[in-house]
């Protein structure tokens, strides 16, 4: 009951301040939020998230309400993206089956709370690893499944190559994200002006795009690309080059539960690992005669790394037969051959130029 | 009597005269007939284009939407997922079974004369619904269980709406009873209640439901997501209700009353037989507006992530494989709502007709 | 209780003082210094009455002085503040049921009708018996369709209220209280509403329910009826009964100054 309305005030605070004010308020949230782990490591008698999610038999996975590439149902209604397949890759680890995972579609508002009170076991929600979200809102962010930075879309007709001759724009702007923040920080640095016009949805935002309300929109760089591609004529627009933040995307737990911290992070990096050993889900099965000690300690053909983590040793080979290794669930979600078409870019392998690097699985 | 076989005279009218006598008996009528005239042949044809005539039905993928009229195709291959949200596909036969005993129910409402046609709306308002709570989300009588997480679409949209608008109806009434009850605590925790909650828009108590309810529950207790939107929306509608209600209560004469209290009917009874039968009826198309408002504003749920059936259409009118269908979706959804919608208030027509009985105390 | 007008009318059965124990039997309606404010005005001021079984009581006074609301304190349609309302040995007090028993027991003809609209004929009358008395639906309307026939109108009884002509509503009325088969009737002014024509006939029928031994209470200034049916006549003003005499003696001998100014007025119309 306590731990309950420890939550309850920290997301209070969360709600009723937004992210901003929040900062201000750190210190005595970082407190609570502390309490809150406390509470949560010392509660000896209750299940862990793990034993929870086993005894279940789903892992119950947050998500975005839509957002092409990342999650956001087929046709079909089965939910397909990146932030889908990070869920069904510790789905695969835990139950050696891929499908054994729910998702509850989330709100950028909700996707906290939901996560604090046990609604959901982890949230892959297209979400910016911060400081203040990592520090204190009791949650604890597992690692990079891309990273991402906000750029802008331009109207060719306004004769702009570079950001910084963007003063005193009007600029097209999704409500309610880290987004608007970023903006007027980035102008403000620049000592630039902007007129801000804020929309409710990304698709009003592009609307109003085209329907020239403004001269530029903003929002992750992920998204530009096929929010372009949703205009009347794409190829009267095009992306500047900068980039003006970082937004580091990653899947986050509930603090205070270590194993389930671990596993969350190690399912990702297993994945970054195996397509930096060439373990694909084509080949994962002949893999296991591999005499590479890496690959071996990967699939769980050698050692108990499985057994560290309160899996089974042949998690590894589960994860990358069943979901496939980083690079496959990067073409198969947002790669170029995607309508998205975004290039790895900075999300290629730290031996390919890019800056995605796992630990070793040692 | 020679009265009876006379008829009132008829009058009837060539169209010529007709047209005269109704689009051009003044000049600024015939200005403005001509005007309307024209806004209609220009803007029905290309609406019709756009719908109909120049657009596609079938194919495979956004590449076969060619013409230049709506892409039906995208709203056609996902019009499972529109419907049925993602309860599973080998057991969507429980939600065609719901929708088959609703129109059972319900259609035959619009047929004058239907045999037994009553029982059948009170069928709709008991039977199915007690159907309902066992045959959709399953775990008895040997059903596999179906989350609630995994209902949407058009089936979460009725759900949410025909259960905020049954239980809101008998908690309306009572607060409105409440409310002019002669016992002070009873008046004044209903008149607290009806204006907290009136007070408050949808929106708010949604949020609330979702995201502040969990926290404050006693650990151990898991209410899901779906369950606390439809008690906030139940307890939301019912302050709406009790309203409408009061005001056909407000309106019933003392006589009423009086004569009810004579016969030594008691007091629920009173009410239940003489005063309720006569205010509800006075209050149909208050009650009705109240419904269909409930209605349309189950759409707000999407705020807090449940897909009901413009959820899932705004979920996936961004797919990036297709071009700009978003005017499809929501002509889709607006679609949808309309047919209820309209439903709805035809039937509350029907019912206005079948109950009058001629004349007003 | 000292109040010599009730003593002197009460010559006609026993001195209460006297028989308590079989005066009781026979008076079914017994009001004693009974009173009643609305807010901080008395309209019923020490108001006593002893009325026998089968007796015929007509009351009448000038618009405003309290009639109504004195046969409306009979079935606690109004509460009294203070005396004793005690109607078929049981005393009207705030406890509900024995409001609920008196009100089985006391049938009540508005000026209005109050017929329910949303009910036909047939219904408005079966009511009552078959939620309040249990009987069971036919026998209900049996019953019903006899007292239908009793006020003659039979035929009406498939027609909602809203379809009948003053008259007739009042007579369903009249037909519906007795359904109940109470002990008591009131009337509050049953024919004030009506015109010309269709008074006599709900005169006709109240006449007819006299006959038949019913304790009736009339609010009306229908002197003629008064003349043929009544019992005894009392004359209420300015929430008090100023004079009670049998009607002979009322309207040939008024004794007090108020009466007999009601009633040159009433006359001279
Ligand atoms: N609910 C009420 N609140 C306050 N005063 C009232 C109420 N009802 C009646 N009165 C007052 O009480 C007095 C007696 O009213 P009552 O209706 O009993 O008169 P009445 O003798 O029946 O008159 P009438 O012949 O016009 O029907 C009147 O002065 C009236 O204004
Ligand atoms: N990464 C940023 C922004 C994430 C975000 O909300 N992105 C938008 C699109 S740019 C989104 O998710 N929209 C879909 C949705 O709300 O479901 C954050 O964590 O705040
Ligand atoms: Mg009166």
């Amino acid at each position: 009951m306590a731990r309950k309305l420890l939550k309850a005030y920290v997301s209070k605070n969360q709600l009723m301040f937004g992210e901003k004010t929040m900062r201000k308020t750190k210190s005595i949230a970082l407190g609570i939020a502390l309490a809150v782990g406390t509470f949560t490591a010392s509660g000896a008698m209750a299940a862990t998230t793990l034993e929870n999610v086993k005894e279940k038999g789903h892992l119950q996975c947050g998500v975005t309400t839509g957002l092409p590439g990342f999650s956001q149902p087929d046709e079909k209604g089965n939910w397909t993206g990146i932030d889908v397949d990070t869920c069904r890759a510790v789905a695969a680890a835990i139950f050696g089956d891929a499908s054994a995972v729910e998702f509850t579609p989330l709100t950028a508002k909700e996707r906290f709370t939901a996560l604090q009170s046990g609604e959901i076991d982890m949230l892959s929600r297209n979400t910016t690893w911060t400081l203040t979200r990592d520090a204190s809102l009791g949650l604890n962010f597992a690692g990079v499944n891309y990273y991402d930075g906000q750029g802008f879309l331009i109207n060719k007709d306004i004769g702009v190559d570079d950001a910084l001759q963007l003063d005193g724009a009007s600029i097209c702007i999704q409500a309610g994200t880290t987004t608007e923040l970023n903006l007027s920080d980035y102008f403000r640095a620049k000592g630039m002006e902007f007129k801000p016009i804020v929309f409710d949805t990304s698709e009003q935002t592009v609307q109003g795009f085209s329907a020239g309300r403004c001269d530029v929109l903003t929002s992750d760089r992920s998204q530009l690309a096929a929010l372009r591609s949703k205009l009347s004529d794409p190829s009267a627009a095009k992306i500047l080059p900068n980039t003006i933040s970082k937004e580091p995307l990653g899947p986050v737990v509930r603090q205070g539960d270590d194993q389930w911290f671990n596993i969350v992070k190690w399912v990702l990096s297993v994945q970054i690992n195996a397509e930096e050993l060439g373990v694909t889900s084509a080949n994962a099965d002949d893999m296991l005669k591999s005499d590479n000690p890496n690959i071996q300690r990967l699939l769980g053909t050698d050692g108990d790394m499985g057994a560290k983590l309160g899996l089974p040793d042949d998690f590894g080979h589960k994860v990358v037969k069943l979901v496939g290794n980083y690079g496959e669930m990067y073409d198969r979600n947002v790669g170029p051959d995607t309508p998205l078409g975004l290039d790895r870019g900075i999300n290629a392998l730290w031996t390919d130029g890019g800056i995605m690097y796992a630990p070793p699985v040692r | 009597m020679a009265e009876s076989t006379m008829k009132p005279p008829k009058k009837a009218l060539s169209p010529v005269k007709w047209m005269r006598e109704h689009l051009f008996s003044t000049w600024y009528n015939a200005l403005l007939t001509l005007a309307v005239g024209y806004l209609l042949v220009t803007s029905v044809g290309p609406l019709l284009n756009w719908l109909l005539f120049e657009a596609n039905f079938q194919g495979q993928d956004a590449s076969d939407c060619t013409g230049a009229g709506a892409c039906w195709l995208f709203i056609s291959q996902r019009l499972n997922f529109f419907i049925y949200g993602f309860y599973p596909d080998e057991l969507q036969w429980r939600v065609d079974a719901m929708f088959l005993l609703l129109a059972i129910a319900f259609v035959p409402q619009f047929i004058e004369r239907f045999p037994g046609r009553k029982w059948l709306g009170i069928f709709g308002m008991t039977g199915l619904p007690i159907i309902g709570y066992f045959l959709i989300p399953g775990g008895t009588f040997g059903l596999e269980v179906v989350e609630s997480t995994k209902w949407g679409g058009l089936m979460l949209t009725l759900i949410l709406a025909y259960i905020g608008i049954l239980a809101s109806l008998p908690i309306g009434i009572l607060l409105a009873l409440g409310r002019r009850s002669e016992m002070p605590i009873i008046r004044g925790l209903s008149v607290v209640f009806i204006e907290v909650w009136r007070a408050v828009p949808l929106i708010t108590v949604l949020f609330m439901a979702s995201v502040m309810l969990p926290l404050f529950l006693p650990e151990g207790v898991n209410f899901e997501k779906l369950a606390r939107a439809l008690i906030g929306i139940t307890l939301w509608q019912s302050a709406y209700m009790a309203e409408v209600i009061r005001g056909g209560l407000q309106a019933i004469p003392r006589g009423q009353y009086e004569a009810a209290d004579a016969l030594g009917l008691g007091y629920w009874r009173k009410m239940g037989l003489v005063i309720l039968p006569q205010a509800l009826k006075m209050v149909i198309p208050g009650i009705v507006n109240t419904f269909i408002s409930l209605f349309k504003d189950t759409t707000l749920v999407l705020i807090i992530g449940l897909f009901d059936v413009l959820g899932t259409v705004q979920s996936t009118v961004t797919d990036p494989a297709w071009q700009n269908v978003a005017i499809e979706g929501y002509v889709f959804v607006a679609f949808c709502f309309w047919v209820f919608c309209f439903g709805i208030s035809r039937y509350s027509q029907n019912l206005e007709r079948k109950l009058d009985t001629g004349h007003k105390t | 209780m000292g109040n010599p007008m009730t003593e002197q009318t009460q010559t006609s059965n026993a001195t209460p003082s006297e028989q308590d124990n079989t005066g009781k039997k026979s008076d079914i309606i017994r009001v004693e210094g009974m009173h009643k404010w609305y807010g901080d005005f008395h309209v019923l001021k020490d108001l006593n009455l002893t009325v026998a079984q089968g007796e015929r009581i007509v009351i009448c006074g000038p618009s405003g002085s309290g009639k109504s609301t004195f046969i409306r304190c009979i079935n606690r349609l109004e509460e009294h503040q203070q005396g004793k309302i005690i109607v078929d040995d049981v005393e009207l007090t705030d406890d509900v049921r024995q409001i609920d028993t008196v009100r089985r027991e006391v049938g009540m003809v508005f000026q209005h009708f109050n017929l329910f609209p949303h009910l036909t004929v047939l219904e408005n009358c079966c009511l009552s018996p078959i939620w309040v008395r249990k009987i069971p639906r036919k026998e209900a309307e049996a019953t019903a369709m006899e007292y239908l026939e009793r006020v003659k109108i039979p035929d009406q009884a498939l027609k909602y209220p809203g379809q009948l002509s003053g008259g007739q509503q009042q007579r369903v009325a009249i037909a519906r209280a007795l359904c109940m088969k109470p002990k008591i009737m009131l009337f509050d002014e049953p024919t004030s509403a009506l015109d010309p024509e269709m008074i006599k006939e709900v005169l006709d029928v109240m006449i007819e329910l006299a006959g038949s031994g019913m304790t009736m209470l009339c609010v009306t200034h229908e002197m003629g009826f008064a003349k043929t049916v009544a019992d005894r006549v009392i004359f209420m003003d300015g929430g008090e009964i100023v004079e009670e005499a049998p009607p002979h003696e009322f309207f040939t001998n008024p004794r007090e100054a108020r009466t007999q100014k009601f009633l040159q007025q009433i006359l001279a119309h």
